[in-house]
């Protein structure tokens, strides 16, 4: 019984990641059709920012991969992804992919190709007893920061300004403009959030693994491209369940798989969405209604 | 107010508006009809900037608009209700509201004194817009449009599949505030009632004007009927069409 | 009279053997420089042959894959396997049956067995793959790659695991390279030239149209998906027996962003593009790839140690071929559609068109007597009691409709009538949530619009520009092919349809370069190329101005004399529908208001009202 229990709740935390990383994807996609596949960079980068922040208090180190994630997020916008705004959707992912090329390979020549060590307070890695249980702390801080963000992302999306614009803009981008919403802004606004998103992400990655290293956001994308899929394009609550599907899956297999399929556990998890698709090819909940442009 | 000088506009390649000279000058209610097809929602899509014109002028008060932005057009006071009203389904009627009075330069302390006008837009504030009937979300397009109290107010086949008597009610509102001295450009399939309703009215047809007046000068015009009905019975000829 | 091509001579073989002569050049180059430079050029060949296998698919689709490099991974652990000697085998990889680690092909052999299993590979993971939407192939083939990377990965004991194999023979030489090279283009360009191939671009140009044309979407793409694995899987192979190692990684993330870039930089849609690209973004690679040690250039500045400089490069190719440059360096068209080259051996260049003519085809009638014998008269397309709601708002409210071939019937009515909605019905589009269509007394509810494209039904659509990137003479012959028509007899058909509709001179040109009046009419010649009995117009008339629109109806009587077929005319342009149409049937808010002659319908009250509201006419005479 307290093993599945155990189970259930490494799978919730697995679910809650990868459903952060699907609502920063999705974010994007919504309000600019465009899946991003740099935001692996996104998670990767603000990773980085913890290793080259290392020896500074964690705190500062955090806002430090904050910043990082959001700017880099920004300025890819402005400089790589406003050209091809009015391309088509495979053009835009193309273009994205060059982006993660580059980023990527910057890091490995200003860097280091290898993975590098980073530091992460002790607390991080210890556990902590709940009845029966022995739940590790990363798990309560993921679920914790999982909550939080959400319900940060909620109040944002429902209870201001700025939100209500983005809003708009994902159904009908066009009439939003002929209300006086202006584009630049808002998009620059969902480019900002998605790499704190990142940002978050990849503060979580590196308490989970101790290390960075340059690849480490070629998973994690891929997972939100195939959460955001499943659960329905430019949904921002289909992202969630397609990310908290995925991440279940994925630990549940690994809690209960046999020792010789263990290692072909991600093959099998990304073997699911496609049978999803065969079946439903708008996704779970079906694609967002793509409101007819004015 | 707002001038059409020789505009051309084209729509995925296509030319459809060929050369169409309109002005509206303030405090005037100007209205433009003609069968499917004739280019009336390609001329409101250029002037509100959704669409660049190929050719010709689109002047706001002097100012070329031409190329702007929609959201720059918006904030210089044009404000557009557009064909199937465009409500954000997604969104709540107070929300739609807000969007409405987005630049408004009260804010939304605007939104009040326009709900008075649209007790039932109050009466159902906290709804998905989603759930209005046809009526009833137009009257949010209207208000939303409203709402940024702008100089010049643009309809676009406000009546397009909604019963008899609500478009009534939409014409009597329209009515309240053409008294108000509001600037309006209503765009219509029925011509009958806009002829009717306006000061002036533009016969389109094939993207260009065929008739211009007053509506004592169009009412019972043969040309408006041809306009929609084509009239050219006395064009087919008997060899098969192959000689001219 | 001469048999129509669909390209010229000249440009065929300009098209053929410019590849070619790159691939020679490029053996040439590596055959007489230092060991180094040839195994370069071996790498490069063995790169071209799995953008080539990139390009069959997603330049003739225009979807995107980003798992081809999957299959040239599956391609070279096969290969390594079955040509590594059994002690080898037996070592590095235990879990082998016997059949396999025994075995040791010779290259060419183990090559064959090796495009023939990938081949049959991609099949089989494509039918799932293809059957998902447009939007999600690039992303599950994505799923697929990893998949791919982990199975080759973990197992161990069939694979070597992570740390891959070693000892692989050596092989491949400049010679295999570039014949097998050589083999790559020749596929890629003959599948492009087929009717599946031509099929496959149809959808790619505009995919709602090849449906109404007969194309059948999923089994189109898994062609190409399998002769593209085919393709990638011959490239791993190859490319394994020269370097002699393999590990997972090595057609894994990075491979894959290489070879889509070079596929890019050279123009998706061409195969002269795949080759010129592979070359060209090779050697920006390879020249990075030197300089990564640091190093002095030209002795300006030096560079220090910088990996993954290369990759940097590519990275910046592709991002500014997408930002500027987005058909890449041939603009996707193959060498002997390439305007300079055109130049340079002395013809006028497709591109540029004298000024538009709006020409009306010559004794269109003497022609459809000697040539064609009108479809049979008897039969019709019945339509009866029609309905159609979309959530509460109904559309369509119990329509009857009749059309008999040779006849014209006019459909009109005031926006938001269900004119649309009507037709997408008819066509198969959309089911009607009441009522039947019979086409000739069979009764075809259900039925898939490229199922009623074979059946006789075809339909055009408001608006939609034919294919542009094919030729006038192509885009119309993919009609033909649509419903069955092999090639020969496709271009045949298309030629014959052009002469009658006055385009013959624009057959080579561009469908996308023609004035919107011609393209409009392309489009009716397209849906003529299906032989169809029933012909349904969306509009035709839409944007032409008066003189233009007499043109047409002229035109369409000659199609209803000479091909016999009936045709629904959807028209607001009332001049056309009432010169063409001896019958026209008025649509308001759903029901049919009137049917009759045009004198009638014009002169009808209730028409009028329904058009410019109520009373109109009382108004009028008031």
């Amino acid at each position: 019984m307290t093993e599945l229990a155990q189970n259930l709740i490494d799978a919730l935390a697995l679910g809650s990641l990868y459903a952060l990383i699907a609502l920063g994807v999705t974010l994007v996609y919504s309000v600019m059709d465009m899946m991003n596949f740099a935001h692996g960079e996104f998670i990767m980068l603000s990773a980085y920012a913890l290793y080259v922040l290392a020896g500074v208090p964690f705190g500062v180190a955090l806002g430090g991969a904050l910043a990082t994630g959001v700017l880099i997020a920004v300025a890819a916008e402005l400089v790589a992804f406003r050209p091809v705004r009015k391309a088509d959707m495979s053009a835009q992912l193309v273009t994205s992919l060059a982006v993660a090329t580059i980023l990527q390979n910057v890091v490995m020549a200003a860097v280091d190709a290898r993975p590098k060590s980073v530091a992460t307070p002790s607390v991080v890695s210890e556990t902590t007893q709940v009845g029966a249980l022995s739940i590790s702390n990363l798990e309560f801080i993921t679920l914790g920061m999982t909550a939080i963000v959400l319900g940060g992302f909620g109040w944002l999306l429902y209870r201001t300004r700025a939100g209500l614009a983005m809003r708009a803009a994902a159904e009908n981008f066009d009439m939003a403009r002929l209300l006086g919403v202006r584009a630049d802004p808002v998009i620059a606004l969902s480019f900002a959030i998605s790499g704190a998103l990142a940002a978050v992400v990849g503060v979580l990655l590196v308490m989970q693994t101790g290390q960075v290293s340059p690849t480490m956001g070629l998973t994690p994308v891929l997972i939100g491209f195939v959460a955001v899929t499943i659960g329905g394009f430019g949904r921002m609550l289909g992202a969630v369940i397609g990310g908290l599907l995925l991440g279940a899956a994925s630990s549940l297999l690994g809690s209960y798989l046999p020792a010789d399929l263990l290692p072909f556990r991600d093959a099998i998890v990304f073997s699911l969405p496609v049978a999803i698709l065969v079946f439903k090819p708008q996704g779970l909940l079906g694609a967002a209604t793509g409101e007819a442009r004015v | 107010m707002l001038e059409l000088r020789g505009t051309r506009v084209a729509y995925r390649g296509v030319e459809v508006v060929h050369g169409v000279d309109l002005g509206i000058a303030p405090g005037e209610v100007v209205g433009m009809v003609g069968p499917n097809g004739a280019g009336k929602s390609s001329v409101l899509r250029a002037i509100c900037g959704l669409l660049r014109p190929s050719a010709g002028e689109v002047l706001f008060e002097g100012r070329a608009l031409n190329g702007m932005a929609p959201e720059r057009i918006a904030r210089l006071g044009l404000a557009l209700v557009p064909e199937g009203r465009q409500v954000f389904r997604t969104l709540t009627v107070a929300e739609n509201l807000r969007l409405g009075a987005w630049d408004a330069e009260r804010g939304e302390a605007a939104i009040e004194p326009v709900l008075e006008r649209f007790p039932i837009l109050r009466e159902r504030a906290g709804e998905h817009a989603d759930r209005l009937s046809g009526g009833e979300q137009q009257q949010l397009a209207i208000a939303r449009a409203l709402l940024s109290r702008p100089r010049l107010l643009i309809l676009d086949e406000p009546s397009l599949g909604l019963a008899p008597k609500t478009i009534d009610t939409i014409y009597e509102l329209l009515a309240e505030l053409r008294e108000e001295g509001t600037t309006m450009l209503l765009v219509e399939q029925n011509a009958v009632r806009t002829i009717d309703f306006c000061d002036r009215c533009l016969v389109l047809g094939s993207g260009r004007v065929r008739a211009e007046g007053k509506r004592e000068e169009l009412r019972g015009d043969n040309d408006v009927v041809r306009a929609y009905l084509g009239g050219a019975v006395e064009r087919q000829t008997s060899d098969g069409g192959m000689g001219r | 009279m001469s048999a129509v091509r669909l390209r010229s001579r000249s440009s065929l073989a300009v098209s053929a053997l410019a590849p070619l002569v790159l691939i020679a050049l490029t053996m040439a180059i590596g055959a007489s420089g230092t060991p180094s430079l040839r195994g370069t050029v071996i790498t490069i060949l063995c790169e071209m042959i799995v953008v080539l296998g990139l390009q069959v698919f997603v330049g003739n689709s225009g979807v995107y894959s980003f798992g081809q490099l999957g299959f040239a991974s599956a391609g070279a652990y096969a290969a390594a396997l079955l040509t590594l000697p059994a002690a080898f085998v037996a070592l590095q990889t235990p879990g082998l049956p016997d059949l396999i680690e025994d075995a040791q092909l010779g290259a060419l052999g183990s090559t064959a067995v090796v495009a023939v299993a990938c081949g049959v590979l991609a099949a089989i993971v494509g039918l799932p793959l293809m059957r998902t939407s447009t939007l999600a192939i690039p992303i599950s083939t994505f799923a697929f790659l990893i998949v791919a990377y982990n199975v080759i990965a973990n197992w161990d004991r069939v694979t070597g695991g992570s740390g891959g194999l070693v000892s692989i023979p050596r092989t491949t030489g400049i010679v295999s390279a570039g014949l097998w090279a050589a083999g790559a283009v020749a596929v890629a360009l003959a599948y492009k030239w087929s009717t599946g191939g031509y099929r496959l671009q149809a959808t790619r140009e505009d995919e709602v149209a090849a449906r109404s044309l007969g194309i059948g979407v999923t089994g189109e793409r898994l062609v190409a998906f399998a002769l593209s694995g085919m393709l990638c899987g011959v490239g791993g192979a190859l490319a394994v027996h020269q370097s002699g190692v393999l590990a997972p990684t090595t057609f894994y993330f990075v491979a894959s962003v290489t070879t889509l870039t070079m596929m890019v930089a050279g123009g998706a849609r061409s195969v002269f593009g795949a080759v010129l690209g592979t070359i060209a973004v090779a050697s920006v690679n390879e020249a990075l790839r030197g300089v990564e040690g640091g190093a002095d250039v030209l002795g300006l500045f030096s560079i220090g140690n910088t990996p993954g400089l290369a990759a940097i490069g590519v990275g910046l190719i592709l991002l500014a071929t997408m930002v500027a440059l987005p058909d890449g360096l041939t603009g996707g068209r193959e060498a002997g559609e390439l305007p300079w080259l055109g130049r340079l051996l002395g013809r006028t260049p497709v591109g540029d068109l004298a000024a538009p003519r709006f020409v009306a085809p010559m004794g269109t009638q003497k022609q459809a007597a000697a040539t064609r014998a009108p479809a049979e008269r008897a039969g019709a397309l019945n339509a009866r009691g029609i309905a159609v709601s979309f959530g509460g708002l109904r559309v369509l409210r119990g329509v009857d409709l009749t059309l008999r071939p040779g006849e014209a019937l006019g459909l009109i009515g005031p926006n938001g009538a269900g004119k649309t909605t009507l037709v997408n019905v008819l066509s198969g589009f959309l089911a009607p949530d009441a009522g039947t269509v019979e086409l000739d007394g069979v009764d075809v509810g259900g039925r898939s619009p490229a199922r009623l494209a074979r059946d006789g039904l075809t339909r055009t659509f408001q608006g939609a520009l034919p294919f542009p990137q094919l030729s006038c003479l192509e885009s119309v012959a993919v009609g033909a092919m649509g419903v069955g028509a092999r090639r020969g007899k496709a271009v045949a058909v298309a030629a014959e349809v052009l002469a009658r509709l006055g385009l013959s001179e624009r057959s080579s040109h561009p469908a996308g370069s023609l004035p919107p009046a011609e393209q409009r009419l392309l489009g009716v010649a397209r849906t003529l190329a299906t032989n169809p009995r029933y012909l349904l117009l969306d509009e035709p008339a839409a944007g032409l101005n008066e003189a233009e629109g007499e043109e047409l109806v002229a035109i369409l009587r000659g199609v209803l004399e000479g091909f016999g077929c009936g045709i629904l005319l959807i028209e607001h342009e009332m001049s056309v529908v009432m010169s063409l149409c001896p019958q026209v049937q008025v649509l308001d808010d759903g029901v049919t208001l009137r049917v009759g002659a045009p004198a009638e319908i014009q002169a009808d009250p209730a028409v009028i009202e329904a058009y410019l509201g109520s009373s109109y006419m009382e108004v009028a005479n008031a």
